[in-house]
C-alpha cells in the first residue's frame, strides 16, 4: 500500500491565538510536498501536531489510514515519521554516531551494538555524502554540521513519512545540492517527504504539490505545483490584506546629528566592517536570515559580548558601552530581546514588578525602599497606554498572551524613558491582530521622537515598518536601502542583496 | 473583596496551612504526653532551638532567593562562633563586639564564596560544597592547634548566662510581666525575621535579588548587576550563618568545632516548608520561621513520645516530601484556575 499522511480540519488555539484553523493537508509517498506561509502562518504547530509535540483540539490525522493522533514524538517515530525540526534537537555531549542513533540504538542481548551503530551512522552520513568524524562531540560542529546529523538521524530510521523544516536555512548552496539528491532518491524509494523552506527557488526545484498556510488557514491545499507561479504563491502567503493596508512613508530628517553612528566596527564574534547611522525619530530596519549576526551585533554594541575594534558614536561623542547597565543608566539605550520568555521577563513576577524593573532607582523613598504607590502608577499607565490585557497590573506575567507579554517587554524599556530602542524580532509567534496593534506601536513611538533599530526576518513587517533597510548577511552588511514599502519592488532588491554579494 | 475570595485567599496561603498544622500537632504530642507541654523542660528549649535553626533557614533562604545553595551554612557558621570564640578567649572582648567580629567573618566568607562562584562561572552547589570541606578541615586544624584536648574555646563573656538562659519574664511593665517560654534567644532571630522579610518585600535589593533568582538573563539585559547580587546574596548568607553560629555557642555554653555540623538539613526544611522555591525568585521569610517550628514539634513530640532517631529522620523526611508535594498539587489548582480565567 502506498504511504499516504493525511489531516483533515485540524485546529489548535493556545491561550490567546487561534494557531491552525481547519487545515487540510494530503501527502503521499513518491512526491515531495511544500508546507509555505509566512513566520507564524502555522507551519512549526502543524509539524508539531503530526509528530505529538502537540495535541490538535479538534481534526483528524489518517496514517497510511489509520486514524489516529500520536501522543508523543516516540509514538510517531515508530509509526515511521521522521522530522528534522528548525530548532536542532541533538545532545550536544553526546558524539555525531550517538545522536544519530538515539532514538533507536542498535542493541545486542540489551546492550549497545557499537559495531553496528558505526555501520548505521556511516550508511546514513554516507547517503547524504558527508565526512564528519562519528566521534566527534555534537557540540564541536558548526550549525550546518548539525543541521546534516539531524537529516542523517531522520535517515537512520527508515521512516516512510519525513519531515523536513526549514532543512536549508542554515547550510551552504554545495550542501543543498547534495540533500536534495537525498530528497530525490527518498522520494523515488517511495517516501513520503514534507519540505519547509523560505527560498521560493529551491520549493520549485524539489517539491510537486504544495500547501500554504496563512494564519493558521491553509490557502491552498495539496496542489500541483507546477498549476502555480511563483507570484500566485507569494499571493497566496502574504494575502491581500498586507497589500491593502495603508502604509504611509514618514520623513525622517537625515541632515542632522545621527543619535548612534558606528563606523568600521568588527566584533569578537565576527562582524567585519560595519557601519550605519540611525537618526532621531527613525526606524531602522536590520533584515537578514536567521544567523546572520543582527541580534549579535546589537548586543555586542550594547557592551554584552564588547566591539574590538571601530567608533561608537552616540549624538556625535564618542562612547564606549561597557554594559547593558551601562547602556541603559548611561546613554538611555534600551534593547527588547527575541527570546521573550529566556531573557525578556520574569514570568512569575507581576506585570507591575516586570515593568518597574529598570526604574527601581528612580522609584526609591528612603534607605532603598521602593516606593509601590509610584510603582503601580507607572505601571498601570504603561499598560493602559499599550493596551496591555491584563485582570489588574498584579497579574503574573507567564499568564500573559504572547502580544501581551511583548508589550509588557516593551514598556519597561518606555519606562525607563530610552532615547534609542532596539527591538528584536518583536512579533515572532504573535498573532496578526496583535501583530498589527504591535506595527502601529512602534509607528507611534518613532512619531514621538524615540529612534528605533528594528530587526526582524518577517519581510513584510520590515517593508511596512522600517524607513530605511539594512541587510545583513554572514556578520557583514550587503544592502543598504531605502524603503519605498511597495512590497514587490523591496523584497526584490532585499532578496538580490541577500543572495547576490 | 468578597468574604468567600478572602476565606479562599487565607486557607490558600501555606503559612496558614503550616501554622495550624503545627499548633494542632503540638496539642496533639501534648494530649497524648502532658510532659510535653512542661514550659521549662519542652517549650521553652523548643524556642530557643528554633530561633537559632531560624536563623540559619534565613542564611539558606538567602542564597535560595537567587536560586543557588549554600551547602556551607554550617561550616561557615562554625568558622564565625570560632573567631567570636576567639577573641573572647585571647582578647577578653565583650559579647557585642566579639559577636560584631563573629558576625563580620560569616559575611566576609560569604562574599569570598559568592566571588568564586561568580568568577568561576561554577555552579554554587559545588563551590560551597568545596568550601563547607575546606572550612571543615580549617575549623578542626584550628581547635586542636590552639586548645588542644578541650577542643574549644570556653571563656564565657558577661551577659552570655542571661542570653541562654532567661525569658521575657524578667521584664515587668505595670506588673504584667513577659512569658517564661519566650527565650531571650528570640529577640535576635526576631529581629532577623523583621530584616531580611523587610529587605525582600519593600527594598530595591531584595527586588533585585529575586529578579535575579527568578530569570538570571532577563535581569542582566534589564540592567541589573547580577554578578554584585549573587554576591550580595552570599554574603547575607555568610552573615546569617555566623549569626545562627554564635546563637547556638550561647546556648550550649562553649565554642567548639562541633557547632554548624547539624546545620544542613533544618536549613533547607525551614524555608522550604515555609514555601520558599528552590529556583529562586520567591521566598517566605516568615514561612521559614513557621517550618522551622513545624519541624522541632515533629522532632521533639516523637522523642518524648519515645521514638528511636532513625524513625525520627524517617518521619522528618516523610514530611518534607509530603509538605513538597503539597506545593505541587497547590500549583497545579493555581494554574487550573488561572487557565479558567483566560
Amino acid at each position: 500500500m502506498n504511504t499516504e499522511l493525511r489531516i483533515e480540519k485540524v485546529s489548535k488555539s493556545f491561550p490567546g491565538v487561534k494557531a491552525l484553523n481547519e487545515v487540510n493537508l494530503t501527502m503521499k509517498g513518491g512526491s515531495v510536498h511544500a508546507l509555505l506561509g509566512e513566520n507564524g502562518a502555522g507551519k512549526s504547530t502543524l509539524i508539531k501536531i503530526i509528530t505529538g509535540v502537540y495535541r490538535a483540539d479538534s481534526g483528524v490525522l489518517k496514517t497510511n489510514g489509520e486514524e489516529k493522533f500520536f501522543n508523543s514524538p516516540v509514538e510517531a517515530t515508530d509509526a515511521g515519521i521522521a522530522v528534522v525540526h528548525q530548532e536542532r534537537n541533538l545532545i550536544p555531549e553526546f558524539s555525531v554516531e550517538e545522536n544519530i542513533t538515539l532514538h533507536h540504538p542498535p542493541t545486542k542481548f540489551g546492550i549497545v551494538d557499537r559495531a553496528e551503530r558505526t555501520r548505521l551512522a556511516r550508511q546514513a552520513l554516507e547517503t547524504l555524502g558527508f565526512d564528519i568524524d562519528l566521534n566527534e562531540r555534537v557540540k564541536n560542529l558548526s550549525v550546518a554540521q548539525m543541521q546534516l546529523v539531524e537529516i542523517a538521524k531522520a535517515l537512520v530510521t527508515n521512516a516512510q513519512i519525513i519531515l523536513l523544516d526549514e532543512p536549508t536555512a542554515s547550510i551552504t548552496s554545495g550542501e543543498t545540492i547534495k540533500l536534495f539528491d537525498v530528497i530525490k532518491r527518498l522520494k523515488e524509494s517511495g517516501t513520503a517527504v514534507l519540505f519547509v523552506s523560505h527560498k521560493l527557488e529551491e520549493v520549485y526545484e524539489i517539491c510537486d504539490t504544495v500547501t500554504v498556510l496563512r494564519d493558521g488557514e491553509s490557502i491552498l491545499e495539496s496542489k500541483p505545483l507546477s498549476e502555480y507561479k511563483q507570484g500566485e504563491i507569494v499571493d497566496a502567503m502574504v494575502g491581500r490584506h498586507l497589500a491593502d493596508r495603508k502604509v504611509e512613508l514618514r520623513k525622517v530628517n537625515r541632515s542632522v546629528e545621527p543619535v548612534m553612528q558606528l563606523t568600521d566596527i568588527h566584533t569578537a564574534l565576527g562582524h567585519e566592517k560595519i557601519s550605519m547611522s540611525l537618526y532621531p525619530g527613525e526606524v531602522l530596519g536590520m533584515y537578514g536570515l536567521v544567523g546572520a549576526g543582527r541580534s549579535e551585533l546589537a548586543r555586542s554594541v550594547l557592551g554584552l559580548h564588547g566591539i574590538s575594534s571601530g567608533e561608537l558614536k552616540l549624538n556625535g561623542q564618542v562612547v564606549e558601552i561597557k554594559s547593558l547597565r551601562d547602556a541603559l543608566h548611561k546613554h538611555r539605550i534600551g534593547y527588547v530581546t527575541e527570546n521573550r520568555k529566556e531573557e525578556g521577563l520574569f514570568l512569575d513576577f507581576p506585570v507591575r514588578k516586570n515593568i518597574s524593573v529598570t526604574i527601581l532607582s528612580k522609584i526609591l523613598k528612603k534607605l532603598g525602599v521602593i516606593s509601590f504607590q509610584e510603582e503601580d502608577s507607572v505601571s498601570t499607565k504603561y499598560v493602559d497606554r499599550l493596551g496591555i490585557k491584563v485582570v489588574d497590573n498584579n497579574q503574573l506575567a507567564g499568564t500573559l498572551s504572547g502580544g501581551n507579554q511583548q508589550k509588557v517587554s516593551v514598556s519597561k524599556w518606555l519606562a525607563a524613558d530610552t532615547k534609542i530602542l532596539i527591538i528584536d524580532e518583536p512579533t515572532v509567534g504573535v498573532d496578526v491582530r496583535t501583530k498589527a496593534s504591535f506595527h502601529e506601536l512602534i509607528v507611534e513611538l518613532a512619531n514621538e521622537g524615540l529612534s528605533i533599530i528594528l530587526i526582524s526576518s518577517d519581510l513584510a513587517e520590515m517593508i511596512s515598518l522600517a524607513d530605511r533597510i539594512l541587510v545583513m548577511r554572514d556578520y557583514q552588511l550587503v544592502g543598504d536601502l531605502d524603503n519605498s514599502k511597495d512590497y514587490t519592488t523591496m523584497s526584490r532588491g532585499i532578496m538580490t542583496a541577500i543572495h547576490s554579494a | 473583596m468578597s468574604p468567600l475570595t478572602r476565606i479562599r485567599r487565607i486557607v490558600g496561603d501555606q503559612r496558614v496551612v503550616l501554622t495550624l498544622l503545627t499548633v494542632g500537632l503540638f496539642l496533639y504530642f501534648g494530649m497524648k504526653n502532658s510532659a510535653f507541654f512542661s514550659t521549662d523542660f519542652v517549650i521553652y528549649p523548643l524556642l530557643r532551638d528554633g530561633a537559632v535553626l531560624t536563623v540559619i533557614g534565613l542564611a539558606q533562604l538567602c542564597a535560595l532567593s537567587i536560586g543557588h545553595l549554600n551547602l556551607a551554612v554550617g561550616r561557615m557558621a562554625a568558622v564565625a562562633a570560632l573567631a567570636a570564640g576567639a577573641s573572647y578567649q585571647y582578647w577578653h572582648l565583650a559579647l557585642i563586639p566579639g559577636l560584631l567580629i563573629g558576625l563580620v567573618t560569616g559575611a566576609l566568607l560569604g562574599a569570598i564564596t559568592g566571588w568564586m562562584i561568580v568568577k568561576s562561572q561554577v555552579n554554587a552547589f559545588i563551590v560551597t560544597l568545596a568550601m563547607d570541606f575546606a572550612l571543615l578541615g580549617f575549623v578542626t586544624f584550628i581547635y586542636v592547634t590552639f586548645t588542644g584536648a578541650t577542643a574549644a574555646f570556653t571563656t564565657k563573656p558577661a551577659g552570655m548566662e542571661y542570653w541562654r538562659n532567661t525569658s521575657l519574664h524578667q521584664y515587668c511593665i505595670a506588673g504584667h510581666c513577659g512569658p517564661r517560654v519566650f527565650p531571650m534567644m528570640l529577640v535576635p532571630a526576631i529581629i532577623a525575621l523583621i530584616l531580611v522579610g523587610f529587605m525582600y518585600a519593600k527594598t530595591r535589593m531584595g527586588r533585585e535579588l529575586l529578579a535575579t533568582g527568578s530569570n538570571l538573563r532577563a535581569a542582566k539585559l534589564s540592567g541589573i548587576p547580577v554578578d554584585r547580587r549573587v554576591i550580595m546574596a552570599h554574603t547575607l548568607s555568610g552573615l546569617l550563618a555566623a549569626l545562627a553560629g554564635v546563637m547556638l555557642a550561647f546556648t550550649n555554653g562553649s565554642f567548639t568545632a562541633s557547632i554548624g555540623s547539624q546545620f544542613m538539613l533544618p536549613s533547607f526544611l525551614g524555608p522550604v516548608l515555609g514555601g520558599t522555591l528552590l529556583v529562586g525568585g520567591a521566598v517566605q521569610v516568615l514561612g521559614t520561621f513557621i517550618g522551622t517550628m513545624l519541624t522541632l514539634v515533629i522532632r521533639q513530640g516523637l522523642s518524648v513520645q519515645g521514638i528511636g532517631l532513625e524513625t525520627l529522620n524517617i518521619a522528618l523526611g516523610l514530611v518534607l516530601l509530603t509538605a513538597l508535594s503539597l506545593g505541587q498539587i497547590q500549583k497545579m489548582f493555581t494554574s487550573i484556575r488561572m487557565r479558567g480565567r483566560t
